[in-house]
């Protein structure tokens, strides 16, 4: 019976669209890779896509997130580079971790990344913010450049907390010294007992927690990294609209602008950190007009009225990046010139690290 | 307030209900199975959960650790055989009232006092959330360190036979705990390049492969024991008022059993003996004691329950489990993605609610059940083990199989099996193998963040104080307790056997210095400090086997004496329950030629058939419903099974093992 029901909907939805597209689902089922644990972030953002996915792709595919945790996510992102066929029928859920591991040189990884094909990116930002006894005023750092101790939360340098490193190193805060092993809710913890110094959050969490603690005023603001749009100019987070972004905030310090091979890092770490901190992406090789059908599905999806409704809990407040300038991300993100990856390399070694990006 | 019983109606959700009760009912079951507790029925559930909404994981989760401790007394009273740890005292009084025909009387008793107990639990618990942001706020990193330490001193101190062997378990489980990539540094340690070891030993495989396995080769091997049905017995009434005239006693010893449940690392064990000494101690007539008292079961029983609540505290405050379920527990918190601690008592406050609520209805649940179905639930104790073993043994490989999806677990299961069956034969604790196992990384990173923030200088703030000599009076009291009994070390058989195990042991310490040398302080500071400090307790413990063994004088010296308690283990049946073991690697090989699904089938046939040649309908029934549950699962999991080498060759459909 229920074969028979299945037989009936492929053969209704196959001559629905032989007339619309090329390109047709109908009957196919599409596996969407996650390299990460049922219940992480990128499993919920595909769970979350994957109704609307289902509902604007041409021939309407069932589609199945096969979840492959392990090994740092290099395991599910190795499975899929050897198992994705590039017709459309798999998907990759990538986040930061992923391309972080890609960035700096990871041996163990065997995954293409930089040449995969894009549909969407889902931006997210960092907020930074300090105790208020720690800075005569909100989004000042003169104290804290002062300090011969400011401690923050790192959970690992083989990971984008590095870029924390990176960023304070930059605004030169001398007396700033990691905390190894310490999970942004760890290290808020840690932050609210006083412990450390300086502690940052994600949109989300910015929200449900720090933002009560800002309104007793315990604790500031310091600034956030910044959206940076895809023709490079970077926007202040709608979200504490009056802090500044890190570049505002390294030309406030450092009496220049951020300019140069800081700027060229900035773009890379801000592209893997924050521009595609989870996206859905195609294999290697697949053919551009199933890419724009991806893309097409996409931008219908954005426009849903009940997407509308439930993105902005779900998914938070930034918009997804839909199209070819997601792919120029990814490069970026993915791929760190030299310059870039020595000036990691430096703070990394300043900081008494021996991990080191390759 | 409001989010209390906004919990509670969450809870009378029919969805949050059905977990909750699918969780009860299976806690029941692994409580009565002799020999299984929490910790295998959690390692059951926890590859299922993390699908599930977390309300509902949590609910279920909570619903098979609460009742385990109600029907283990079925078996205590009616086999004489503690069903799980926890019902170890129940034993001394439940089985001589059975064998006078009063089991309705003593399993009545101990389900309510289960009851109340497990109610009284629930009850500190919510009292203790309201208190806990200020604790949580006063316990820095120094204060967090010297909690897990004293943590995993007291668990190693107390849950071995002898607390040497005790103490060197829990090292050797923070080291097995440092297999992987380095917290501080990344370096990978001791991990062969594998992709298989960067993340550490899986959770699920320690706790499965430690606890489930030595279990079911256990009872495999204790065949034969004669158990006792309910029919006709009467008394349930006369239960029930022994509880109320004993009102008092089930207060105190519920109190005692939230208190030591709430001891970091300790809980579970040792709560029930406690319980009993102090029933022992407060009672003027002790004669009948271990004849047939029936406040020696109430006392115990009210104590095992009450202290899941009271073990929940320092599990969901601090993340440091009270006991080994909670280390499952805190593994199912990290899958559905809530981290404890000060998260619990403000943004997650209603899900801590619902759990707090979930562990009262348990309770009743559970207790009800026991009552209303005593002489149903009776007779499992009367199903032959060899039937139930090898479907416990497929459950086992199918929960292990649905972590990762990986070949590799299997080796790994089999693997902490077999530590599992030497360790619990030889007399080195299990518990604090898993405990130390669990808290590894903890200790690793809080050392490392101690010492940024605050130097020594942790060691004199005030609570630092109080919590070192809250830690040495209470070992101190509960060693004197503990240990009091004497030692025969001439019952004790195969003891080259056991010295040779030492030996054996002090391999891992050995080989991870040899492996991690060469990386950076940070790397190897820990795990190579751990393996001196291991190989110096092994090293001792080897000269007090040798000196046992050779009747040296100076063994009469009286800490040499304390030292020496329990050194040997008395084993009994060992090469059998190996024998045993030996089938299961049979199975793994199977699985390498068929799959999972038809290798389980062809498993439980042999199995049961090599036991019992008539039972051929059982054992084709039982594998044909277990095909059935397999390919129910596998489309609604969309889980494609372990398949074998015949998958090749034949094409078969992916839920039978295929490859497509």
């Amino acid at each position: 019976m229920r074969k028979f029901l299945i037989l009936l909907l492929v053969s209704f939805f196959s001559l629905t669209s032989i007339v619309s597209a090329e390109v047709d689902f109908s009957g196919k089922t599409v596996t969407w890779v996650v390299p990460f644990k049922e219940g992480g972030g990128t499993s919920r953002f595909a769970r979350f896509i994957q109704p609307f996915l289902t509902k604007y792709l041409p021939g309407n595919p069932d589609i199945q997130v096969m979840h492959i945790p392990g090994g740092g996510a290099i395991k599910g992102s190795n499975y899929f580079q050897e198992n994705a066929k590039a017709d459309g029928t798999f998907l990759f859920g990538c986040s930061t971790s992923v391309i972080v591991n890609v960035a700096t040189g990871n041996p163990l990884v065997k995954y293409n990344l930089s040449e995969y094909r894009p549909v969407l990116l889902l931006p997210q930002n960092t907020h930074w913010f300090t105790r208020s006894d720690l800075a005569t005023e909100p989004h000042d750092m003169s104290k804290l450049i002062e300090r011969d101790l400011v401690l923050y939360a790192l959970k690992t340098p083989a990971s984008a907390d590095l870029f924390h490193i990176w960023v304070f190193d930059k605004l030169g805060l001398k007396g700033a010294k990691p905390i190894p092993g310490l999970s942004s809710s760890g290290g808020y913890q840690a932050f609210l007992r006083g412990e450390i110094h300086i502690s940052s959050h994600g949109a989300a969490n910015y929200v449900k927690k720090v933002k009560p603690e800002i309104e007793q005023g315990k604790v500031v603001d310091l600034m956030t990294l910044g959206i940076i749009g895809t023709d490079g100019s970077v926007s202040r987070n709608p979200l504490a609209p009056d802090a500044p972004t890190f570049p505002e905030m390294y030309e406030k310090i450092n009496g220049k602008k951020l300019e140069g091979d800081d700027l060229e890092a900035f773009y890379s770490i801000g592209a893997a950190w924050s521009q595609a901190s989870k996206s859905m992406l195609l294999p290697e090789n697949t053919p551009d007009e199933i890419v724009e059908v991806f893309r097409d599905a996409a931008r219908k999806m954005v426009n849903d009225p009940e997407f509308k409704e439930k993105a902005l809990k779900a998914l938070g407040p930034f918009p997804l990046i839909i199209g070819e300038e997601a792919g120029e991300i990814v490069k970026k993100a993915a791929i760190f010139s030299d310059t870039t990856k020595d000036q990691l390399n430096a703070v990394l070694k300043k900081n008494r690290f021996t991990y080191r990006v390759k | 307030m409001e989010q209390l019983f906004a919990a509670l109606f969450q809870l009378f959700e029919l969805n949050h209900l059905a977990f909750l009760f699918a969780g009860t009912m299976l806690g029941l079951v692994v409580g009565i199975l002799p020999g299984m507790g929490g910790t295998s029925g959690l390692a059951l559930v926890l590859p299922f959960v993390f699908t599930m909404e977390p309300s509902y994981a949590l609910a279920m989760m909570i619903g098979v650790l609460a009742p385990t401790t109600t029907s283990d007394t079925f078996p205590a009273v009616l086999m004489g055989v503690p069903g799980t740890s926890g019902s170890q005292a129940t034993v001394m009084d439940g089985f001589p009232l059975s064998k006078k025909g009063m089991a309705a009387r003593a399993l009545s008793a101990a389900f309510s006092a289960s009851l109340l107990g497990g109610i009284f639990g629930a009850f500190i618990l919510s009292i203790s959330i309201y208190y806990a942001i200020p604790i949580i706020m006063a316990f820095g990193f120094g204060e967090q360190f010297l909690l897990v330490v004293l943590a995993l001193l007291m668990v190693g101190a107390l849950t071995g036979d002898n607390f040497i062997k005790g103490l060197t378990s829990c090292f050797l489980g923070l080291i097995i705990g440092t297999i992987g990539t380095a917290p501080i540094t990344g370096d990978p340690r001791y991990t062969f390049d594998t992709l298989y070891l960067i993340e550490g030993v899986p959770l699920v495989v320690v706790g499965l492969g430690l606890f489930a396995l030595p279990e079911i080769v256990g009872l495999l091997n204790s065949q034969g024991s004669i158990a006792k049905t309910l029919k006709n017995e009467k008394g349930w009434a006369t239960g029930l008022k022994d509880v109320f005239k004993n009102w008092f006693l089930v207060l105190r010893c519920s109190t005692i059993g939230c208190l030591v449940g709430a001891l970091p690392g300790l809980g579970g064990t040792v709560v029930d003996w406690i319980a009993y000494s102090h029933l022992k101690q407060t009672t003027k007539d002790t004669s009948q004691f271990g004849k047939g008292d029936i406040r020696g079961v109430i006392a115990p029983e009210a104590a095992n329950n009450a202290k899941e609540g009271g073990a929940l505290i320092p599990t969901l405050i601090f993340g440091i489990p009270g006991s080994g379920n909670k280390v499952l527990l805190l593994g199912g918190f990290v899958l559905i993605g809530i981290e404890p601690g000060l998260d619990m008592v403000t943004t997650n406050l209603d899900l801590t609610y619902l759990m707090i609520w979930s562990l009262a209805l348990a309770n009743i649940l559970g207790a009800g059940i026991c009552v209303a179905f005593a002489s149903h639930i009776s007779k499992f104790t009367l199903v032959p083990y060899y039937i139930l073993a090898p479907v416990m043994i497929c459950l086992i490989f199918f929960a292990t199989f649905n972590i990762n999806r990986d070949w590799y677990d299997f080796i790994g299961l089999l693997g902490f099996g077999l530590i599992g069956i030497t360790f619990k034969n030889f007399g080195w604790s299990r518990p604090a193998l898993l405990i130390g196992f669990f808290l590894s990384t903890k200790v690793e990173l809080l050392s490392y963040q101690t010492h940024a923030v605050y130097g020594l200088s942790f060691l004199y703030r005030p609570v630092s104080i109080v919590l070192m000599v809250l830690c040495f009076l209470t070992i101190l009291l509960l060693l004197r307790q503990r240990f009091e009994s004497n030692y025969s070390a001439e019952l004790a058989a195969n003891k080259l056997g056991q010295i040779f195990y030492v030996l054996v042991l002090m391999c891992l310490p050995l080989s991870m210095i040899w492996v991690i040398s060469n990386l950076d302080y940070r790397a190897n500071l820990f795990p190579i400090s751990l393996s001196i400090i291991a190989l110096i307790l092994l090293s001792f413990i080897l000269f007090v086997k040798i000196a046992d063994l050779k009747k040296l004088e100076l063994l009469q010296h009286p800490i040499m004496n304390f030292a020496r308690s329990n050194i040997f283990e008395i084993t009994a049946g060992f090469n059998k329950q190996f024998h045993y073991y030996v089938s299961f690697l049979g199975f793994l090989f199977l699985n390498f030629i068929f799959g999972f699904p038809i290798a389980s089938a062809l498993f439980i046939n042999l199995f049961i058939l090599f036991h019992d040649r008539k039972a051929y309908r059982v054992s084709l029934s039982i594998s044909a419903i277990l095909l059935i549950i397999l390919w129910m699962l596998s489309s609604l999991l969309t889980l494609q099974f372990p398949n074998g080498a015949i998958g090749f060759l034949i094409e078969l459909p992916w839920w039978l093992g295929g490859l497509y």
